[in-house]
């Protein structure tokens, strides 16, 4: 049976015009593959969650007598989850920015955050450091382990991040984006946000929530 | 046979080898997914004939301890990780675009990169055969056994699998979000979601599986790797808690076992329209089947911990009791679309029926094991291993044979050999069930899974007898396999564009398909436009 | 066009009378090989049960296995018999083209596949739920405790006082065949905790129908009651969880006597545990021959004794809380034991008196672990 071809209907001259530009309004396609992305990641810290909780209930006392006054908000960690923040602000500013094409203010805030960024790695480096020297180790009981892994690996990401961010931001520099073109910037504004809300709910699990004494 | 004229647009300005190292065309990624899993099955296949050669009579005569601790760990590890799911991905890869009349997949980029983490992964697997021994405590890896205490594993084996497995996760998950952005937003017009090939839906769902339930495994590993080097605790008694890692493996491992069945259950759910000559029976109510197994399979890890007395027994027990049901409603599905049919008893078809027929007892052994007490016999037992064969070798891999006898034709443009398609079926299906039926009456008896040896009091020499010839007559078959690729490849009679009579896009194209897919794509009316087009008809609903 | 439906029987009636050739054909050839065909029918499908229980407990099982058994096999004849029906039945007939009625779906019948599959499927959940409460339950004054402590790679039995406290007697031997197993009362209810010094260990015994892990930081209990008319039987067990090279070895076995045997049995070894111990020997007694175990294998693989005079082995036994012994065999571990010594946790030494013996080859094994072994040549 042969085909009637005038039932075909032809494809874009063009094959390549379906990608990345797709068939379907709405979100393109890198922002809903960074979506997607954000969503194992979420489940990725929800493995490293489950444990901590599990152990954290294990445990008699919480946090182990030993380390009972290790973890300090000042000097260092609490205003680096303040520095985090503010670099969530200044990176939409960024997205905002070049969504009107407004490219001096794009870059300007594009730097500003990658700059907070690397700010925050340092200053959590410099915590560790000092935690370092008063005993708290990767190898000290669950405490430590749960620890050094939560926050060490939301690290990683912010150093993710900031790679990310420094590409968008040289991208941005040899004027890649425009008003009309600037997908590659909300999908990492949308992971650098992720990383921040990570951090605000570790924050507040790590140094906010009432540890546990056992009863004498 | 509907034909569709197609010029190239361009031709190729790489060749060879190179081309195949530097595309990024989904038809050859997935095509070089598909030969990647078939070296790793083959490998695990050897490590099984060696079980299997062992386990044939009492007393240990080939191997040690040790090294057959190696064997079946890594026998399960190559199967799982590096056989059935990449290829069902690999498959999946290859068939997807081409079914939604897409040019490619959303990433090709990415997708390429995926592919190669794979040879990569399998390479870290084998090193541990020649540095010191590899992972040696199931491809479970329990901790504390895999947190080298003292007498269990030595050498770097563990860690090499943890890195193995974390890069195969990282490439299975960015395959998920290929996958869903391609399904989800480069669709041709005129297909909605419920106009997609079933295969397209199975695909979906097993891509929401792997992006949600992989981190979880990741996150296992990652903690696994820093107890081992690191001195941590999250596993090791006495604050780290031992069925924590069960737990957080398990999230994983068991929505696992769905990934590694569900596109199985997609090349299933094509083939028996196509050589029954209906649309498939119920296609909505077996969307719904496939996302209320999707949902489910992430509420009943704890099934592999009855025994440990530390999960809410209940709870897990009838959330697998529930999963038979959608599983049910499929097979039924499948069988009524063969019903009043015209079956063509084609080697596609044939490893169709051997998919339903073998995924239905393993079915019904998992829900012995579904009931708590009688799990408490079985749990452990060579009760265990018939059922995961049955599940996903008589399941799984029976799925990948009529897969490749159904799609090769479009990959090649070249027919595969029926005769030996038909030989390699039966003895392919002897050789499994002589294999696999025995298990069942060997965990009834009492006999334990991953053990290296029995004693000749225990009677259980004579079935593992049987299990053996059924191993090497499942090599048997796999040899005419290998005759049959390599005869078609050179000889095979030219497919056309489709050979089937099929219902779906891929076949309105030509055989290979050129670059970027579609010149032209008949307008789609229903989930089988191919079908419509032929009989001069647009869809009855 | 199609073929005619008298064709289409006779077809399907060739076709029975092939597969029933087939089958007396394969019997024929059974027989001939001495395979006696109903005997091994027989067994086959009683093959398909857990053995006979030999707990209460574990008759409960069986007898929910039963009726979940009784319904897989329905399931399986309806589903798969419909397979094969449907494959013979709708079998395209060669030069046939039409087109089958392009049937979509049928709602009636996709309820009744719901429901129906739901309906049994609760039926199986709600009898396993109410023989789990039967048979995982933990009485509050057990008749008999029993602690099994599982290790790389053996067993050990310490049998606890009635609160539980205090450890009357350790039995280090896992094998009723070599004088240990782990001895219980049958007709009353046997409480065993399980513990675990290492990995994740599995206590299984099949003839109980039932395991349970031994997961180090999570000790776990259960009851069992061996039945009264099982008193005098030995039932064998084996650690079930993949816990190192060792696993397969982890052998032990479960001995039931009536209730007035075990309490005189287990008085008996009360007392001797309490007994002083003999005076060790004055003065020298020869050769000391030095020996340790460490990661459950000897460190020495061959060792030396002078023939014709008793000599002293000190046996070191590194292994923390492992049981290691030195028995000594006649050329083979399985030769005729000429000497064995006592059986004792690690770590600590102990030495050991060993008899002449004559010049010649021997076996060094321990009798815990009976793949630790090496050579004993007296010369």
């Amino acid at each position: 049976m042969t085909t009637d071809n005038q039932a075909l209907l032809p494809v874009e001259h063009n094959p390549l015009a379906s990608m990345p530009h797709d068939t379907h309004g709405g979100i393109s396609n890198p922002v809903l593959g960074m979506i997607l992305f954000i969503t194992s990641e979420v489940m990725f810290f929800g493995g490293l969650f489950a444990a901590y909780f599990n152990l954290r209930a294990n445990a008699a006392a919480w946090p182990p007598r030993e380390f009972e006054d290790t973890l300090q908000i000042l000097p260092f960690v609490g205003p680096a989850t303040i520095l985090l923040i503010l670099s969530s602000f200044t990176c939409q500013w960024a997205v905002w920015a070049i969504r009107r094409d407004d490219r001096a203010v794009f870059l300007r805030s594009m730097t500003v955050t990658v700059i907070l960024g690397i700010t925050f790695l340092l200053m959590q480096a410099t915590d560790y450091v000092v935690l370092g020297s008063e005993g708290l180790t990767l190898a000290s009981g669950t405490f430590g382990t749960t620890y050094y892994t939560l926050t060490g690996f939301h690290g990683a990401h912010v150093f993710g991040g900031v790679v990310m961010l420094s590409v968008i931001l040289y991208r941005g520099m040899a004027g890649q984006f425009s008003g009309r073109h600037y997908d590659a910037v909300e999908g990492a504004s949308l992971y650098w946000h992720f990383v921040d809300v990570v951090w605000i709910l570790l924050f507040s699990l790590l140094y906010l929530l009432p540890g546990k004494t056992p009863a004498i | 046979m509907a034909t569709t004229t197609l010029t190239p647009a361009a031709s190729a300005y790489r060749t060879g080898l190179y081309a195949w190292l530097t595309t990024t065309d989904h038809k050859k990624i997935g095509i070089m997914y598909v030969i990647n899993s078939f070296v790793f099955f083959f490998i695990a296949g050897l490590l099984a004939l060696m079980v299997r050669t062992e386990l044939v009579s009492p007393g240990l005569q080939f191997v040690t301890d040790q090294q057959y601790n190696e064997l079946f760990s890594m026998h399960g590890t190559f199967m799982i990780f590096l056989f059935v799911i990449p290829m069902l991905a690999g498959f999946g890869n290859y068939v997807v675009p081409l079914q939604i009349g897409a040019p490619d997949m959303a990433f090709p980029r990415i997708n390429a990169l995926s592919f190669w983490m794979l040879p990569l992964a399998g390479v870290l697997l084998l090193l541990g055969f020649v540095t010191g021994g590899t992972a040696a405590a199931g491809w479970t890896s329990y901790a504390p056994l895999s947190e080298d205490r003292p007498l269990a594993a030595t050498g770097y084996g563990q860690d090499l699998w943890i890195m193995a497995l974390v890069l195969i996760g990282t490439s299975s998950i960015l395959g998920a979000i290929n996958f869903l952005v391609t399904i989800f937003k480069m669709r041709a017009p005129g297909m909605t979601l419920f106009r997609m090939p079933i295969l397209v839906w199975t695909m979906l769902v097993t891509s929401v599986l792997v992006l949600m339930a992989t981190p979880v495994i990741t996150s296992a590993l990652i903690m696994l790797f820093i107890d081992r080097n690191y001195g941590g605790s999250f596993f090791q008694p006495p604050n780290g808690d031992a069925i924590l890692y069960q737990n957080i493996f398990w999230f994983y491992s068991h929505p696992a076992v769905y990934v590694m069945v569900l596109p199985a259950m997609g090349f299933v759910s094509e083939i028996l329209p196509v050589f029954s000559r209906k649309p498939l029976f119920g296609y909505k109510a077996f969307v719904f089947a496939t996302a209320a197994i999707g949902a489910l399979g992430f509420s009943v890890w704890a099934h592999h911990m009855f025994t440990t007395g530390a999960v809410y027994l209940p709870f897990f027990s009838i959330m697998t009791f529930l999963i038979a049901i959608p599983t049910g409603v499929k097979m039924f599905n499948w069988i009524f679309t063969m019903w009043r049919g015209q079956l063509m008893l084609k080697t596609p078809l044939l490893f169709a029926i051997g998919f339903l027929s073998m995924f239905l007892i393993g079915g019904i052994n998992g829900a012995f094991s579904a009931a708590v007490p009688v799990d408490f016999a079985l749990h452990d037992t060579y009760w265990v291993v018939a059922h995961l064969h049955y599940v996903l070798f008589g399941g799984s891999v029976f799925g990948v044979m009529g897969a490749l006898y159904y799609w090769f034709p479009k990959m090649t443009g070249r027919m595969m050999n029926e005769t030996v398609g038909k030989a390699q079926f039966v003895l392919m299906f002897i050789g499994f069930n002589l294999t696999f039926f025995p298990m069942h009456e060997l965990g009834l008896a009492g006999m334990p899974r991953r053990i290296a040896d029995y004693a000749s009091s225990t009677g259980w020499q004579d079935l593992n007898v049987v299990a053996t010839v059924g191993g090497f007559t499942i090599a048997a078959s796999m040899t005419l396999l290998l005759w049959n690729i390599f005869l078609s490849l050179r000889s095979g009679p030219p497919a056309g564009d489709d050979p089937w009579e099929a219902n779906t896009l891929e076949w309105a194209t030509s055989s290979p398909p050129p670059a970027y897919n579609f010149d032209h794509l008949p307008e789609i009316r229903s989930e089988r436009p191919l079908f419509d087009l032929r009989h001069g008809r647009t869809a009855e609903h | 066009m199609s073929s005619s439906p008298r064709s289409r029987t006779s077809q399907t009636a060739i076709f029975a009378l092939a597969v029933g050739a087939a089958i007396i054909g394969l019997s024929l050839v059974l027989v001939y090989f001495g395979i006696n065909v109903l005997d091994e029918g027989a067994d086959f499908i009683s093959g398909l049960y857990p053995p006979i229980a030999v707990t209460t407990e574990g008759a409960q099982i069986r007898e929910l296995y039963t009726v979940i058994f009784l319904i897989a096999v329905a399931i399986f004849i309806v589903v798969e018999g419909l397979i094969i029906w449907t494959v013979i039945r709708y079998r395209r007939k060669p030069g046939d083209d039409t087109l089958p009625p392009q049937t979509h779906g049928n709602n009636i019948a996709e309820m009744v596949w719901t429901v129906v599959p739901t309906i049994i499927v609760i039926f199986m959940f709600v009898i396993s739920w109410q023989t789990l409460n039967v048979v995982d339950t933990a009485s509050a004054n057990p008749q008999t405790r029993i602690r099994a402590l599982a290790g790389q790679f053996q067993w050990q039995f310490d049998y606890l006082s009635p609160d539980g406290t205090k450890v009357l007697y350790t039995e280090l031997l896992p094998l009723v065949s070599l004088g240990g197993g782990m001895t219980v009362p049958a007709g009353r209810t046997v409480h065993l905790s399980l513990v675990s010094n290492d990995v994740i260990h599995a206590f299984y015994v099949p003839q109980f129908l039932f395991k349970r892990d031994v997961v180090p930081g999570h000790p776990n209990q259960f009851d069992f009651t061996v039945n009264e008319s099982d008193a005098g039987q030995t039932f064998r067990g084996q650690c079930a969880e993949l816990c190192g090279s060792g696993h397969s070895i982890m052998l032990f076995e479960v001995r039931a006597l009536t209730g007035a045997e075990f309490d005189a049995w287990l008085a008996d070894k009360v007392a001797k545990a309490n007994a002083t111990p003999a005076p060790p020997p004055s003065g020298g007694v020869g050769t000391t021959v030095k020996l340790s175990a460490l990661g459950v294998k000897y460190e020495q693989t061959s060792i030396s004794a002078p023939a014709g005079a008793p000599f002293r082995i000190e046996f070191e036994n590194k292994d923390p809380s492992t049981p290691h012994n030195v028995a000594i065999h006649e050329g083979s571990p399985t030769g005729k034991a000429v000497f064995t010594g006592e059986v004792f946790p690690g770590v600590a030494t102990k030495t050991y008196d060993v008899a002449a013996l004559a010049a010649g080859p021997y076996a060094f094994v321990c009798t815990v672990h009976p793949t630790m072994t090496g050579t004993l040549t007296v010369q």
